[in-house]
């Protein structure tokens, strides 16, 4: 059996008085893909934030390359995030942006690997305009290159087609296949459930729960105890 | 230190390109010079101590806001999160955020001293340049807790009021020490002469340049 990318115990999340998450129990295999389907406010975001070491669980633990998420240290290197929120600058363009986050990964060639990944999802004719004057689409293109030209393991992917036309839908469904196709671990979330053309577990978020769907075959990730 | 540098070339380059920060500040600097001509109406024996203490009181508010709007920026569409979630060392974060502070700050105060120097009827020369020592000293220690604060105080609903309540107080000792400094070496008086009150400012830079490298990771983490 493949070792665990992502394991959480008893995970729990609360807001004040509000329990977001409720002993959420996961194990998601490496190179393994899991989906996360719940409505607003339901507590997909702030799941993937505690994955990303971003947000502190209230107790449990969530373990993530065999590290603590509360103090994350190697294993943050190898965590491509997008959120509701682009981690774009606007004032940067998007090669700008794109360079300077490969500089804080310590990517070498990193104007090549902007070009690439800029052509990638369908930006090359915008690559010298500021990210101000992206549409929010253009944005959500740009984010998912920011996540992954960095080579990650794990890709924590908050609802990746929010907001993108059907030419974007299929660049993203792409990028992901391929990302997945090489052995990287991804965890998506959504609204409602998704078809990408790879094994998908799927599970449901409610009332801070996650269970697995009902008839969902779930080859590579699986519910912990 | 490839972060660092990645940080505040990233800063600097947004801040010319939008140059927000430099004007705000500027003009805030402005404001209060002459506000204060107003309120104090100098006489040519007080010059030189309501000259310094004029240059303080920009400073500080100016660096207030230069401060503030480093971390909002970082706070747009969530970017703070991103650089949290990168490998690169906080304390080399919080060291490019208090850079920039620091340059946008120096280059504000460098028009402020020539307003001071118009407004007060001061004049340009040797002991403008003796004033040099203590306005670095002191702009480094403000931008170092400021950019602290501003952390802070950029997660919170009412961020900007609450900076100046946690900044001030904190900073009153070299503020003390930087107008004394700054009145010496305006009332023409070696540097030598004001050498104690350098030494304050070099110890608060010290102890809040210290403090920042160290909490900074902590200031930044959300519950």
């Amino acid at each position: 059996m493949a070792k665990p990318a992502v394991e959480t115990r008893a995970l729990t999340k609360t807001f004040g008085v509000t329990p977001v998450l409720r002993n959420v129990a996961m194990l998601i295999d490496a190179g393994a893909c899991a989906m996360v389907i719940g409505g607003n406010g339901s507590g997909k975001s702030t799941l993937l934030r505690i994955l990303a070491g971003l947000s502190q669980p209230t107790s449990g633990d969530a373990i993530v390359f065999g590290e603590n998420s509360r103090s994350l240290a190697a294993a943050r290197r190898r965590i491509g995030m997008l959120t509701h929120q682009s981690w774009l600058y606007p004032n940067l363009t998007a090669r700008e942006n794109l360079e300077f986050y490969g500089e804080l990964y310590g990517l070498t060639h990193r104007e090549e690997l902007a070009t690439k990944w800029i052509d990638a999802v369908g930006l090359a004719a915008s690559s010298n305009d500021r990210v101000r004057e992206f549409s929010r689409g253009m944005e959500q293109r740009l984010s998912i290159a920011r996540a992954m030209m960095m080579g990650p393991d794990l890709l924590l992917l908050d609802e990746p087609f929010a907001a993108l036309d059907p030419a974007g839908v299929a660049i993203v469904g792409d990028l992901i296949r391929a990302a997945i196709a090489r052995g990287c671990t991804a965890l998506i979330t959504a609204h409602s459930p998704l078809e990408l053309g790879v094994d998908i577990a799927r599970y449901e978020i409610s009332n801070g729960r996650v269970i697995p769907m009902r008839d969902e075959l779930r080859p590579r990730s699986r519910m912990g105890a | 230190m490839a972060a660092f540098a990645a940080i505040l070339r990233k800063d600097l380059r947004v801040e010319i390109r939008s140059g927000q920060s430099t004007i705000a500040l500027f003009a805030l600097s402005l404001l209060i010079m002459v506000v204060l001509v107003f309120a104090l109406n100098p006489q040519p024996m007080d010059r030189a101590r309501d000259g310094a203490a004029a240059l303080w009181v920009a400073m500080v508010f100016a660096g207030m806001l230069g401060a503030t709007r480093s971390m909002i920026a970082e706070n747009d569409n969530g970017c703070l999160r991103a650089l949290t979630l990168s490998p690169i060392d906080p304390a080399a974060l919080y060291g490019a955020k208090l850079a920039a502070a620091f340059a946008f700050m120096a280059i504000v105060e460098v028009a402020a001293v020539a307003l001071i120097t118009l407004f007060f009827n001061l004049e340009f020369g040797a002991d403008l340049a003796r004033l040099a020592p203590s306005l670095m000293l002191g702009t480094l220690g403000f931008a170092a807790l400021a950019t602290l604060l501003a952390a802070i105080s950029s997660r919170t609903r009412a961020g900007d009021l609450i900076l100046p309540i946690l900044a001030i107080p904190l900073f009153i000792p070299a503020i003390i020490a930087g107008v004394k400094s700054s009145e010496s070496a305006l009332s023409g008086f070696p540097l030598a002469a004001s050498s104690q009150w350098l030494g304050i400012l070099i110890a608060f830079d010290v102890l809040f340049i210290t403090l920042g490298a160290l909490l900074f990771e902590h200031v930044i983490r959300e519950d």
